[in-house]
């Protein structure tokens, strides 16, 4: 077996408080923070700011302006590794193998206000928040959650390119200096996720895999692997693991609600279960990282067509089309639907919905899964503080679905689903 | 019959109201104290209404503005627990004003039952903000209907949520309301993919049961008036009546008479889903003024229409497509356009 097809084992570590004090490490199930130091690991020449600042669940708080959420990952035996290419700054080979130590209970927020930062074409970014609180908390997947929210401010004059990689390293190293407190320490439970090529798996068994759909259309709308801004990508078939493993974070800010944060690569509830009913329900043929959002008929059709062949290479007998973000990428997600069918790959989509209907539809999508509709409005609420912005944040109006980070995600990590009403 | 959530509240036309057939279809819009006509048919049911609102069909279409601002100002005031309006059966202007007055008012957060016929133009005008029950054409099916618009009402008047569309008899609102449920949208994926492989289709989102057909070939191009719509946000630079760049829900219209094309110098776009660059740089490959004008010259069209019609085409709910698009091409028939050349982006 080379070392590719090693297993990758996830240790968790769960925490119950999170409390501040003057170094940063872990008592029990209790994570004792040193926000100063914190802040200070974070900073870089591009960031004018950094603070840090812990909110919990119930907390009557409104976080703003709201980039990603990462969960905190450390490589146990590869420290270097952890969000590898991000960190690293790609220096070597990486394999999504080995262990990560990960703290459950635990999510860190990234936040930078780029319209106050003067950042060029900050006004189409919309409105992102998490309410820890009040009617909108049940938007928030990570409501349980301790957020540790690090705000950044860019330095001014920074190119905004050079100033977002600056807020996702921040984000990124909190993370991981948070997961480190954990190090050399027994988990409360070990996830191991070996290749599903290594696992026995009877060949009478359905083969289903993943078309993870992900778009990177330049600073602040980017998607990162492996370090590296992914830009226009063909359809690539990739090690299952790799999101599991922190291969992939977030650096686009558009649509909240439909916004893959690093945190839903990292929990890839869909590459989950397709591992761990591999070789009992079903065996799982594979994960196809497809393009999104492309611009014209001829490269969605392409992308869509391409994405069926790698299936049926993988010998796919079903697929999950999962979609990132709202509008233009429905239709690439009915586009593959439809090109997995005409191979005779059974395909179910993963879609939020807005109020009444779907940007697209072609009739093979006739099994889709809903992961909320984007437009329902939910109660206004007065938080007792608001971070992230010195604007309104509509405090006391009602807040479209559209604007809670990661309340529809179209991966199938969240709970929330739309029914008639 | 107020309850501890506030008035019952009926709404009329003038006939239903008492106040006269169609020789008063322009009575401005009256406040009854208790139930009129339909309304002790609602009593009946076990639903009296404590004030009737009711208005001339003729009156509401004619003045809407005016009427609507009449009727909604008492709703503010008396905060009604519930809204009936109607039934309306078969009639399309008493429907219209059924479906307005029942989407404002649901905007502001009053429960709303209707009744109407499925094919009424009150059911759009609705916008799927009152629940309309579906009712026969005319006044016979009254016996039918108002017990379901009733049993509807008290539930709402109760503050509660009122079953499925089939189950409580009516139209199936379009409307989808979040929920959190158990599983993941991953697992549910896969089971509805592993039942899928065994034959059973199911689906949590069913197809748009809207289907928009291509419109039948102009017989005579030369003889129609053309007008141009795109949704590719095109504006005169600067945006001066702030097309939203996102999710708009309205629409601009701006004059071309006199203009041969379109200047780079005057026009833009503010469209957020796509590279604008090239769009910038020529205005035309959004609103083909140039392209339009040399067929006006050329006799293949009979003439240009004096303004184009522009919105932002992105991320735009359904719900505010369509009303868009309706009010566009309500707009072109007034104007007696015959053909429109439709540009996406």
């Amino acid at each position: 077996m080379s070392s590719t097809l090693a297993d990758l084992s996830i240790a968790t570590f769960a925490i119950h408080e999170v409390v501040e004090g003057t170094r940063t490490g872990r008592d029990g199930s209790t994570l004792v923070v040193d926000v100063p130091q914190l802040a200070v690991g974070a900073r870089s020449d591009a960031l004018a700011e950094v603070t840090v600042e812990v909110v919990r669940p119930d907390d009557p708080v409104r976080i703003a302006n709201v980039l990603d959420v990462v969960l905190p990952d450390v490589g146990a035996d590869d420290l270097d590794g952890t969000f590898p290419g991000l960190l690293d700054h790609g220096r070597r080979e990486w394999f999504p193998t080995g262990r990560i130590h990960r703290v459950d209970g635990v999510v860190v927020l990234s936040v930078c206000d780029w319209r106050a930062a003067g950042a060029p074409d900050a006004d189409e970014l919309p409105d992102a928040y998490v309410d820890m609180a009040g009617p909108g908390v049940d938007r928030n997947p990570w409501a349980g959650d301790v957020a540790v929210v690090v705000r950044c401010v860019p330095a001014p004059g920074v190119p905004v390119a050079d100033a977002d990689a600056a807020v996702r390293r921040a984000s990124l190293l909190v993370a991981r200096a948070l997961a480190s407190t954990t190090l050399g320490e027994s988990p409360d439970r070990i996830d191991l996720c070996r290749h599903p090529s290594t696992v026995e798996a009877a060949p009478d068994l359905p083969a289903l895999a993943a078309v993870l759909q992900i778009a990177s259309e330049g600073p602040l709308v980017d998607t990162f692997r492996l370090g590296r801004a992914m830009g226009t990508f063909a359809p690539t078939v990739v090690d299952p693991r790799e999101p599991l493993a922190g291969a992939i974070v977030s650096g686009a800010y558009d649509w909240p609600a439909v916004r893959n944060v690093t945190a839903v690569y990292q929990g890839s509830a869909l590459v989950r279960e397709l591992l761990a009913g591999h070789g009992e329900r079903f065996r799982m043929a594979g994960l196809v990282l497809a393009p999104g959002y492309l611009d014209g008929a001829d490269e969605k059709q392409r992308a869509a067509s391409r994405t069926a062949e790698l299936l049926a290479e993988l010998d796919a007998d079903a697929a999950v089309c999962t979609t990132f973000s709202s509008g233009n990428s429905h239709t690439d997600t009915m586009l593959t639907i439809r090109a997995c069918e005409q191979r005779g790959i059974a395909a179910v989509g993963v879609l939020a919905e807005t109020n009444g209907g779907l940007t697209d539809h072609v009739p093979e999508a006739d099994c889709l899964v809903s992961t909320g509709n984007e437009d329902e409005l939910v109660d206004a609420w007065t938080p007792e503080r608001v971070i992230g912005t010195e604007g309104d944040a509509r405090v006391g109006e009602q807040v479209p679905t559209w604007a809670y980070v990661g309340a529809c995600v179209e991966t199938g990590d969240a709970r929330l689903t739309a029914v008639p009403a | 019959m107020t309850t501890a959530r506030g008035p019952i509240v009926h709404y009329l036309n003038q006939f239903f109201a008492g106040l006269g057939g169609e020789e008063a279809a322009g009575h401005e819009a009256v406040r009854i104290d208790g139930p009129v006509g339909p309304g002790r048919a609602l009593a009946a049911a076990g639903l009296a209404p404590d004030v009737t609102l009711a208005c001339g069909d003729d009156r509401f279409g004619e003045h809407e503005e005016e009427s609507l601002g009449t009727l909604l100002a008492w709703l503010d005031q008396l905060r009604p627990a519930v809204l009936v309006c109607g039934p309306a059966f078969g009639s399309g202007r008493y429907g219209y004003a059924c479906g307005v007055l029942a989407r404002e008012a649901g905007r502001r957060g009053i429960p709303v039952v209707t009744a109407m016929t499925p094919d009424s133009p009150g059911v759009i005008a609705a916008e799927g903000a009152a629940y309309v029950v579906p009712s026969g054409s005319n006044v016979a099916a009254m016996k039918d209907v108002v017990p379901v618009v009733a049993r509807l009402a008290l539930t709402l008047a109760a503050g509660d949520q009122p079953g499925p569309p089939d189950e409580e008899g009516y139209l199936p609102r379009a409307r989808r309301a979040n929920v959190l449920v158990e599983r993941t949208g991953a697992e549910r994926a896969i089971e509805l993919v592993l039942v899928k492989l065994r034959g059973d289709v199911r689906t949590e989102i069913e197809p748009p049961a809207e289907l928009v057909h291509p419109a039948p070939a102009v017989a005579d191009p030369r003889t129609v008036t053309v007008a141009l719509v795109t949704e590719s946000g095109c504006v005169p630079v600067g945006n001066p009546d702030r097309l939203q760049t996102r999710r708009a829900a309205t629409w601009l219209r701006y004059p071309i008479d006199g203009l041969g094309s379109l200047d780079a110098d005057a026009y833009t776009s503010v469209h957020a889903g796509f590279d604008t660059s090239n769009a910038q740089a020529d205005p035309n490959r959004l609103v083909p003024l140039d392209a339009a004008r040399a067929l006006e010259r050329d006799g293949a069209i009979g003439r240009l229409h004096g303004e184009f019609y522009t919105t932002s085409g992105v991320d735009t709910p359904v719900a505010s497509a369509v009303a868009i698009g309706r009010e566009i091409a309500a707009a072109l028939r007034e104007a007696q356009v015959g053909a429109v050349i439709l540009t996406g982006t």
